[in-house]
C-alpha cells in the first residue's frame, strides 16, 4: 500500500512551472514512476503531492537536428531511445546502455531523464551520456540553466537540481554521432538485475572517454584520455578515479579487479 | 478521483483514490484477479498487463495514470471461449506448473512476439527477462514460445521422425 498523497496532471509547462514553485520539495515528480512508486512503497518518500509528466504538452518522444544534437524530452522512454533508428546507427553507447537498463516492461515506462535523477551511482544511462559529452537542461520560473553530466551529480541520490527545478531536456551533441562505443556491464544473473560495475568507453575524435558506474558516491568520468594511450595506463587513470565500496552485492577487491578487466576489453573492442 | 478507462475492450468509470496502484485497482476494484501481485516492485513481472498498447508492470503503475486509457489483461486472451494459440503453445508444452507467473508471462510473449514473430532461444530469454517462474525452470516456457511462433514440430510429425 502506497501512502497517500495528491496526484496533479498539468497540461502546460506554465501550469507544470507554477506547481513546481508553489510545492518545491514537497513534491515529487512522476515519468516512469518505476523508482518513484517503490521509494514511495518503501516509505523513503513521502511526497504531499505527486506531479504526473506524461500529460505535459511537448514532453515525449526524441528528435535530432544538427544544432541541438539528439533531444530527450522528460517522458522519452529507455525502450524508444533503444528502438530509434539513428540511436542505433549513430549513438551505439547509449543503446548498448539503454538494452543493459532493467526488463522490457520496466523499460516500456523507465524515462532517460528519471534514471538520471534518480542519481543511482549505478544508473546505467548515466555513463554514456557522460562519455558522449550529453547537457542536461534544468528549467524553473526564473529560466534555464545548462549543465554538463559530470556537474549534475553530487552524491548518492544527489543531483544539483533545485526544489523548484525540473530537468526539461537531455541534448547529446550531433558531433557524438558516429563515436565508437560500447558498455559492459558486470551483473549477478544473466536475467535483469542492478550492476555490480559498469564500464563504458567512447572513442570520439583523438580522444578517449571512459564512464564507470557502481565504483563510486556518482557515476565517474574520466575523459580526454589519448586515443592510443597504453592500455595499463589507462587502467590505472580509471582506478584512479573510482573508489569502489563492499556491499551486498560484492567486495570491493572484486568491483576494482573487474573494472580493470573490462576497460581492458573495451578498449581493445573500439580501437578494433 | 474519477477516473474512465477501458478494460479489454469494455469502458468503466470509477472513483478511485489517487494512492492506489493499477494492479490493486485492476484486481480488488474491478475484479480482474487473473492478473497478480508477486514483489510489489518492478522485479517479477507477475503483474504484467498491456497499458496503452505497451507491457508494464501494473504494480509500478497508479490506476490514475490509466484515466482516458486502455488496458488488456489476462482475461482478454480467450476469444469467444477459445485459448488464443499462445495459451494454447502453454498449455500443449506445460509452460505452466502453479500458474502464478502465467498471466504476466503470456502477455510479455504476446508482445515479444508482436515484435518478434520468429524469436531465437536467446531471444526469447532476453524478452522474458523480466518475468521470473519459481515452477518450470523455464525450459517448458520456452518451447510453449516456440511453439506459439510455429517453431516446433507439431506432437505427431515428432512421433514419425
Ligand atoms: C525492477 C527494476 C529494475 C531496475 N533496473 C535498473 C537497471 O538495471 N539500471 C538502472 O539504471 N536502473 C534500473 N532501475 C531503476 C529505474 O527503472 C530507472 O532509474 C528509470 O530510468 C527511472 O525512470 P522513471 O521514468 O521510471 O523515473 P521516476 O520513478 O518517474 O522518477 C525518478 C526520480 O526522478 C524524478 N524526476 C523524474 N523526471 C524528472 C524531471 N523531468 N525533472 C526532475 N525530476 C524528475 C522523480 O521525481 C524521481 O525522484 C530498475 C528499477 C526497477 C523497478
Ligand atoms: S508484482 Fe509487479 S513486478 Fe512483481
Ligand atoms: S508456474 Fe509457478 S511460478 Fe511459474
Amino acid at each position: 500500500m502506497l501512502q497517500s498523497f495528491r496526484y496533479m496532471a498539468p497540461r502546460t509547462r506554465p501550469e507544470l512551472l507554477d506547481l513546481l514553485a508553489e510545492y518545491g520539495s514537497r513534491a515529487k515528480l512522476l515519468a516512469g514512476g518505476t523508482d518513484l512508486l517503490v521509494t514511495i512503497r518503501a516509505g523513503v518518500h513521502k511526497p504531499e503531492v505527486v506531479i504526473d509528466l506524461k500529460k505535459v504538452e511537448g514532453f515525449s518522444g526524441l528528435s535530432w537536428s544538427q544544432t541541438d544534437g539528439l533531444v530527450f524530452r522528460p517522458t522519452t522512454t529507455i525502450n524508444e531511445v533503444l528502438q530509434d533508428a539513428r540511436v542505433r546507427k549513430d549513438y551505439p553507447l547509449l543503446a548498448a546502455c539503454a538494452h543493459d537498463l532493467a526488463s522490457y516492461q520496466v523499460r516500456n515506462r523507465a524515462t532517460v531523464i528519471g534514471n538520471v535523477v534518480n542519481a543511482s551511482p549505478c544508473s546505467d544511462m548515466a555513463p554514456a551520456l557522460l562519455c558522449l559529452g550529453a547537457t542536461a537542461v534544468l528549467s524553473s520560473k526564473s529560466g534555464e540553466r545548462r549543465v554538463l553530466f559530470q556537474d549534475f551529480f553530487i552524491g548518492v541520490k544527489r543531483t544539483i537540481l533545485r526544489p523548484e527545478e525540473f530537468l526539461e531536456r537531455i541534448e547529446i551533441p550531433a558531433a557524438s554521432a558516429g563515436v565508437k562505443g560500447d558498455y559492459r556491464k558486470l551483473k549477478r544473473i544473466q536475467g535483469h538485475d542492478l550492476g555490480i560495475v559498469g564500464v563504458a568507453v567512447a572513442l570520439k575524435g583523438g580522444k578517449l572517454n571512459i564512464a564507470v558506474s557502481s565504483a563510486a558516491p556518482t557515476p565517474v568520468l574520466v575523459q580526454g584520455l589519448d586515443a592510443g594511450i597504453a592500455v595499463e595506463a589507462a587502467v590505472e587513470a580509471v582506478a584512479k578515479a573510482t573508489s569502489p565500496i563492499s556491499d551486498v552485492r560484492c567486495t570491493k577487491e572484486y568491483r576494482e579487479f573487474m573494472i580493470g578487466t573490462y576497460v581492458r576489453r573495451l578498449l581493445q573492442e573500439v580501437r578494433a | 478521483m474519477k477516473i474512465q478507462l477501458t478494460v479489454n475492450g469494455s469502458r468503466y468509470e470509477k472513483d478511485v483514490e489517487e494512492n492506489r496502484t493499477l494492479l490493486r485497482f485492476l484486481r480488488e476494484d474491478l475484479g480482474f484477479t487473473g492478473t497478480k501481485e508477486g514483489c510489489g516492485a518492478g522485479e517479477c513481472g507477475a503483474c504484467t498487463v498491456f497499458f496503452n498498447g505497451k507491457t508494464v508492470n501494473a504494480c509500478m503503475v497508479l490506476a490514475v495514470e490509466a484515466d482516458g486509457g486502455s488496458v488488456e489483461t489476462i482475461e482478454g486472451e480467450v476469444k469467444d471461449g477459445k485459448f488464443s494459440v499462445i495459451q494454447e503453445a502453454f498449455d500443449r508444452n506445460h509452460g505452466l506448473q502453479c500458474g502464478f507467473c502465467t498471466a504476466g508471462m503470456i502477455l510479455s510473449v504476446k508482445e515479444l512476439l508482436h515484435r518478434n514473430p520468429k524469436p531465437t532461444e536467446d531471444q526469447i530469454k532476453d524478452g522474458l527477462e523480466g518475468n521470473f517462474c519459481r515452477c518450470t525452470g523455464y525450459t517448458q516456457i520456452i518451447e510453449s514460445v516456440l511453439d506459439a511462433s510455429g517453431q516446433l514440430p507439431k506432437k505427431g510429425e515428432l512421433h514419425h521422425a
